[in-house]
């Protein structure tokens, strides 16, 4: 798995604030392979967010991050000086945020906008960027992209936006396209046709998609392999099929256990949610972060290392009480 | 809901008149700034003894001053040079203060602290204080004045502006600016500045008429325009000894003074009105 497109290790994001940190990532390990959905699930604060954002090494001002080797495409990104991150940016990696109703520069022509990630980052001259900025708009879905083209972002809808921050995004051909809570201020229509955009992209495109989501259902429906992350680290890293059928580490099982199935529809059952709160950042310092709110919890949970064990063919989990190293 | 809608009907019925009124006064007298030397029945400086401190007449409309220059003509021609300098001085102050503001704010840190602390120290002066010590430095006239107001307007704007990138610098779509890798210099000037630029236009409106009172205030006192050259602030000064028995001499240039600001202000009432019927459209 060493030709994975991107590698990261042991990934720790820690803030500084006023002379007390707080640490919200503890270690997240994680690979893409080239071509690959993985999907990223986790509830607020998990560090789901902050992952993504370290593949650009774009953190909050207050955040500072460390990790053992983050790799892309065979470069070590955070070895990479200004020049080389701008260019990484610019052209390997494609971001798409949550909020589409901000995210596009309410002064400026949509057209102009993806003409201009095309002229700065894809050196085209002005006809050119056009030209191919007309033609992502209407791959990306848009009809009449002649006169979308000259709308302002007020203009559109909330999934077009979308589109359009989508258009941007992979206007450069990036190898990887980080779809950070993409569908989720979308209502669900709208959010099946992005997710089904985001799909026809990848394979028209052969670029690989790192989709965090803290919607298992969207993950289930687009994933190849799906990291499950809790309190700043990743509890269980797998191929989707086997996360949703078989899940080892008790967060993800809760998990699971509180999605509402088709058979249970009509009828008056209480979903199992999960006890308890997440823990808030900087709480846990030592442990298993989900031991306050475990079934499984025993007295080495509260003191253990968070080890990726084995769990079946490229499945792990931080778990060791339900992988059955430990009784 | 009901007023913007009420605010919304009355702009339909009325059009924006305050924008409308004070674009039309501005407009005249710029207009007839512009067109002095063609329309002004006498040169400025001609020195008419025998006809000295006549009251309007239809040959001097606005009277004669004590060397019986017609005060129409200097009039007209003080506008012109008045009008011109604070035009130039104020968006000169507002160039300088947007850039370095936004440049503040954004990049935040050292560079910010000594640029706010700057800003701090100008405007913690009194204003007409600090354009006087200018103009002790680089010496009576236009342009001693010029500089000083700029040296200090400035400072309001980078206030403003850095203010304002603070909240923007966290905007998705500055964010955005900073994923697809674009420079600082980009993600400054063609994305941030577009967006906040509008809150110092309109408190240019208000500078304007400000620069105005002050540019006029230093030539009445003499530090401004030197004799026997034409702005407002010398034509009311030099009228000023003469004002119970030739009061045309000040007060219609006075007038004049007042008619500009109250102009300027309309149309920054207007076009805050305006955004207001845009914004809840």
């Amino acid at each position: 798995m060493s030709d994975a497109l991107l590698r990261i290790e042991n990934l720790r994001v820690t803030f500084h604030h006023g002379g007390r940190t707080a640490v919200a990532v503890h270690g997240a390990s994680l690979d893409v392979n080239a071509g690959e959905v993985v999907g990223l699930v986790g509830e607020s604060g998990s560090g789901k967010s902050l992952t993504c954002r370290s593949v650009i090494r774009m953190l909050p001002a207050e955040g500072a991050m460390s990790a053992n080797r983050i790799v892309f495409d065979g470069q070590d990104v955070l070895a990479m000086d200004r020049r080389a991150l701008r260019a990484h940016r610019a052209r390997s990696v494609g971001m798409i945020f949550q909020d589409p109703y901000s995210c596009l520069d309410p002064t400026k022509r949509v057209g102009e906008q993806i003409a201009e990630t095309l002229r700065v980052n894809a050196r085209m001259d002005h006809a050119a960027a056009k030209s191919q900025a007309l033609a992502l708009l209407e791959d990306v879905g848009i009809t009449s992209p002649d006169r979308r083209y000259l709308s302002y972002p007020h203009e559109l809808s909330g999934g077009m936006r979308q589109r359009v921050m989508i258009a941007i995004a992979v206007a450069c051909k990036p190898k990887l396209l980080i779809a950070d809570e993409a569908t989720t201020a979308l209502d669900v229509t709208t959010q099946a046709q992005i997710l089904s955009l985001i799909q026809r992209l990848r394979r028209e495109s052969g670029m690989a998609v790192l989709m965090v989501s803290h919607d298992f259902g969207v993950i289930a429906q687009v994933c190849d392999r799906v990291a499950v992350m809790y309190g700043g680290y990743v509890v269980e890293f797998g191929p989707v099929q086997d996360i949703c059928t078989r899940p080892q580490h008790p967060y993800t099982r809760a998990l699971l256990d509180s999605i509402p199935s088709l058979e249970s529809a009509g009828r008056r059952v209480r979903r199992a949610g999960i006890p308890g709160q997440p823990p808030s950042l900087g709480e846990v310092t030592s442990g298993c972060p989900f031991v306050e709110r475990c079934a499984y919890a025993t007295d080495p949970c509260r003191t253990m290392e968070m080890v990726m064990l084995e769990a079946g063919p490229g499945h792990t989990s931080a778990c060791p009480v339900t992988v059955g190293t430990r009784s | 809901m009901v007023a913007p809608r009420r605010a919304r009907r009355r702009l339909r019925r009325f059009g924006n008149w305050e924008l409308t009124l004070g674009l039309t006064i501005l407009g005249l007298m710029i207009v007839s700034g512009l067109l002095a030397p063609w329309i002004s029945p006498y040169p400025p400086n001609q020195i008419d003894i025998l006809h000295s401190l006549q009251a309007p007449s239809f040959t001097h409309i606005m009277g004669t001053d004590f060397v019986g220059r017609d005060v129409f003509s200097r009039v007209l021609y003080g506008l012109r040079i008045d009008i011109f300098v604070v035009a130039v001085i104020t968006y000169a102050g507002l160039v300088i203060g947007v850039v370095v503001g936004t440049v503040a704010g954004y990049f935040g840190g050292w560079l910010d602290a000594i640029i706010g602390r700057v800003a701090d120290t100008v405007v913690s002066f009194p204003f007409i204080v600090l354009v006087l010590a200018v103009v002790a430095i680089v010496g009576p006239g236009l342009k001693g004045v010029a500089i000083g107001i700029v040296f200090v307007g400035w400072a309001l704007y980078s206030r403003l502006s850095r203010s304002e990138m603070l909240a923007m610098r966290e905007q998705p779509f500055m964010l955005a600016t900073r994923a697809l890798g674009y420079s600082n210099a980009r993600a400054i000037f063609r994305h941030a500045l577009p967006n906040l630029i509008r809150s110092s236009l309109v408190y240019s409106t208000v500078d304007v008429v400000v620069n105005m009172l002050v540019l006029a205030g230093m030539s009445y006192l003499g530090l401004g325009q030197q004799a026997p050259g034409a702005d407002l602030g010398s034509i009311i000064a030099s009228g000023q000894s003469y004002l119970l028995t030739a009061w045309w001499i000040t007060t219609i240039p006075g007038a004049v003074l007042v008619l500009f600001g109250i102009g300027v202000s309309m149309i920054g009432d207007g076009i805050t009105q305006g955004d207001l019927s845009m914004a809840t459209m």
